[in-house]
């Protein structure tokens, strides 16, 4: 799946302007970015529901996103079922708008769920099911037909700890069955596990790509260093940014490496009572490259369109 | 697999899905027997007047104040004459009465006799009768006179009246009539207008189940959207069939058991073209007219967000149908004209046009051409009412359609 140069608008407000993207075959792909960064736009894009104003993107080699349709599968961040449909019949007909037959999807359906725990509801109406349940069996209506592309948006949103590690559980299942997944999600911590790459999109721009590791590595390891004897002095001998919190020093790692501070903080006669360095998380990563004031925008935004509305 | 087969399986696993939610409810058997219900209404409300009426025809009476030896000829030439009616169109029975006294008098205390309801009283000579009556039965007055007059020959004659003994012969002359075949035109857009009517109507707010369970977005994903919208009109007319079909058997059933006298007066409908193509074409046309309105009903209820907005367009909808038929049966009854020919022309009155025009011209090419036309315009319709939902929805993440468009994701 490639996009080059996608843009669109919705009145007089950019809602993509001008995002790359480049997902690799048999790769988990994650779209990040703070609420009303455009993220869905994008995806409905590549996916061909809505057409971009400026672009051009290929989806398993087809220039009309719709000609690979049936090797797609896709779960909105709008979880919707027909409430009145059993759910094995819900599963089948997503995988029958994809080219499954009936019968086949039935079957598969009723395998999948007893797979995932969910048999008992096989037969039971939508409506009759929990609202994790019903996200679960709309994730499997995503993937009945066995697509080459999997896309999510926003999967993890609303599902409580244990069915969240069931979709993480499906994502890497359908990754090691050969096809690639590409989810969207402000929620860092399901990137970092699964992620083989990264995008993050702010503002409708793509700010960063590459893989987790890359992120982080946007910003420097820090310091966590605690003095056997800790004084006054200790702080001359730290970098500028140390900061204390109790008796415990934090800073950014020297670029020339930690050795000659440590030597310089023993031979002072500070000592060491504790010390690690630690890499920085892609929530650190994320906040840096967004920036926090467009995830605090991005925030207050959403709740006053959503009080607007 | 092809673009086109691709396109076409996706919009019949959309029409198929709606057709089994639709036919598989408690709710659709209540759909179905409606008219049953509407039928047994009426019946019972019919009864009830029937019932008044004929109580009251019953007791009614015209009467006649003429002496004995006049009484016998004047019930005969009653029979006589009573032949040439139809039941209900018949004066009310005839009563004869000696006279006593001032006829006059005598006919005015008739009027408020008990045991009988006296509408017209004639006495004095039958040359020159004196035929008194209420203000509303002036006919019955005529056909006393039209009594006296035959009593009065026969009772002159006797047996040198002439017998006449006619000779009734059938013809289908009938059938070739302009009036049969505008009778047939009438029927045909009437047929077609209100089964439409009652069907069409549904597709207002058929994407509102998508909208509201948030499958559209779904549907959208993996099948375009004219294919959503045409699965959906193809679904409901499926639906439409099965009403169709169901009510068409038992009234088919009960066209066996009706009277001679009203089988007959089917029998003399005679649509120009044959009765075989015009059944068939009738059949054609009310898919059409279906798929032509229902396009425009789903294309305009997927605008509306709301149930309440649903309800408030089913009006306007009403009237635009009944425009049509308005339309339609003016064109039928001036074949051929400007008016006939701009109805067969307009898309939505197209197809009720065209079933007239099958009862008055006897041509086949101009349906051929009247259906490819109206179904051109069915795809138009369907593509415009998917492109404006397009537009109007799926413009954000989590945001409601229009209300919340302007927040992306």
């Amino acid at each position: 799946m490639t996009a080059t140069g996608l843009v669109k608008r919705f009145g007089d407000r950019q809602v993509v302007d001008g995002v790359d993207l480049a997902v690799p075959r048999g790769a988990i792909y994650g779209v990040l970015g703070p609420n009303g960064a455009g993220k869905t736009t994008t995806l409905r894009m590549l996916l061909g529901i809505i057409e971009p104003d400026v672009g051009t993107r290929t989806l398993l080699g087809h220039d009309v996103p719709r000609d690979a349709g049936d090797r797609v599968g896709y779960l909105p961040e709008e979880r919707g079922l027909y409430p009145g449909m059993k759910a094995r019949d819900a599963i089948a007909f997503m995988g029958a708008l994809r080219g499954l037959d009936w019968r086949t999807g039935r079957t598969r359906a009723a395998e999948m769920m007893e797979a995932a725990g969910l048999g008992q509801a096989a037969t039971e109406k939508i409506r009759k099911l929990s609202k994790g349940m019903a996200q679960l069996v709309q994730l499997l209506g995503s993937v009945v037909h066995r697509p080459d592309l999997l896309v999510l948006d926003e999967p993890f949103s609303g599902l409580d700890p244990v069915n969240q590690e069931k979709l993480e559980a499906l994502i890497l299942a359908e990754r090691d069955r050969g096809a690639t997944v590409l989810f969207s999600t402000h929620i860092m911590a399901h990137a970092e596990r699964l992620c083989d790459r990264i995008a993050i999109i702010a503002g409708g721009k793509r700010r960063f790509e590459g893989t987790v590791d890359d992120a982080r590595a946007t910003l420097p390891e820090r310091v966590r260093y605690r003095p056997t004897h800790p004084g006054p002095a200790v702080a001359a001998l730290l970098p500028a940014d140390a900061v204390a919190d109790d008796q415990t020093w934090r800073f950014e790692l020297p670029p020339e490496g930690i050795e000659p501070l440590l030597v310089r903080l023993i031979d002072a006669g500070h000592g060491i009572a504790g010390l690690s360095i630690e890499r920085p998380g892609l929530h650190d990563a994320f906040v840096r490259i967004v920036g926090r004031d467009a995830v605090k925008g991005a925030a207050t935004n959403r709740k006053a369109a959503e009080l607007n509305a | 697999m092809t673009r086109f087969r691709r396109r076409l399986r996706q919009t019949l696993t959309v029409a198929r899905r709606d057709f089994v939610a639709t036919v598989y409810t408690p709710i659709f058997l209540v759909f179905l027997l409606a008219p049953a219900l509407m039928a047994s209404f009426s019946a019972i409300g019919g009864m009830g007047a029937a019932s008044v009426a004929s109580s009251g025809r019953e007791k009614a009476r015209v009467v006649a104040i003429v002496a004995d030896d006049l009484a016998r000829p004047m019930a005969q030439a009653d029979t006589r004459l009573r032949a040439v009616f139809r039941r209900d169109d018949a004066p009310p029975a005839l009563a004869t009465v000696r006279p006593a006294g001032d006829p006059r008098a005598q006919a005015e205390d008739l009027f408020s006799a008990r045991d009988m309801d006296v509408s017209v009283v004639m006495f004095g000579p039958l040359t020159r009768p004196h035929i008194l009556h209420t203000r509303r039965y002036t006919r019955s007055a005529d056909y006393m006179g039209v009594l006296a007059a035959e009593t009065l020959a026969d009772h002159a004659l006797g047996a040198a009246r002439p017998r006449v003994e006619p000779v009734k012969l059938v013809t289908d002359a009938a059938r070739q009539s302009r009036g049969g075949r505008n009778q047939s035109a009438f029927l045909a857009v009437l047929g077609i207008f209100f089964l439409t009517l009652f069907l069409s109507t549904q597709l207002l707010g058929a994407i509102a189940e998508e909208r509201n369970s948030k499958v559209i977005e779904v549907l959208a994903a993996a099948v375009p959207l004219e294919s959503v919208f045409l699965g959906k009109l193809l679904g409901m007319f499926g639906v439409a069939v099965l009403f169709v079909g169901f009510w068409g058997a038992i009234v088919g059933k009960l066209g066996t058991l009706l009277p001679a006298d009203a089988a007959t007066a089917f029998g003399e409908l005679a649509p120009a073209i044959g009765a075989g193509p015009f059944a068939l074409l009738f059949a054609a046309y009310f898919a059409m007219a279906y798929l032509l309105l229902g396009a425009v009903f789903l294309g305009v209820g997927a605008q509306a967000s709301t149930m309440r907005e649903i309800q408030l367009l089913s009006l306007p909808v009403t009237i635009v149908q009944v425009a049509m038929f308005g339309l339609s049966a003016a064109a039928v009854a001036s074949p051929g004209g400007w008016l006939a020919i701009a109805a067969e022309v307009f898309p939505l009155s197209s197809p009720f046009a065209m079933a007239g025009h099958a009862a008055n011209s006897p041509d086949l090419w101009p349906h051929l051409l009247a259906l490819a036309w109206q179904a051109l315009w069915v795809g138009l319709f369907v593509t415009i009412g998917a492109r404006a939902f397009r537009r109007g929805v799926l413009q954000s993440g989590s945001a409601r359609p229009r209300r919340r468009g302007k927040a992306a994701a």
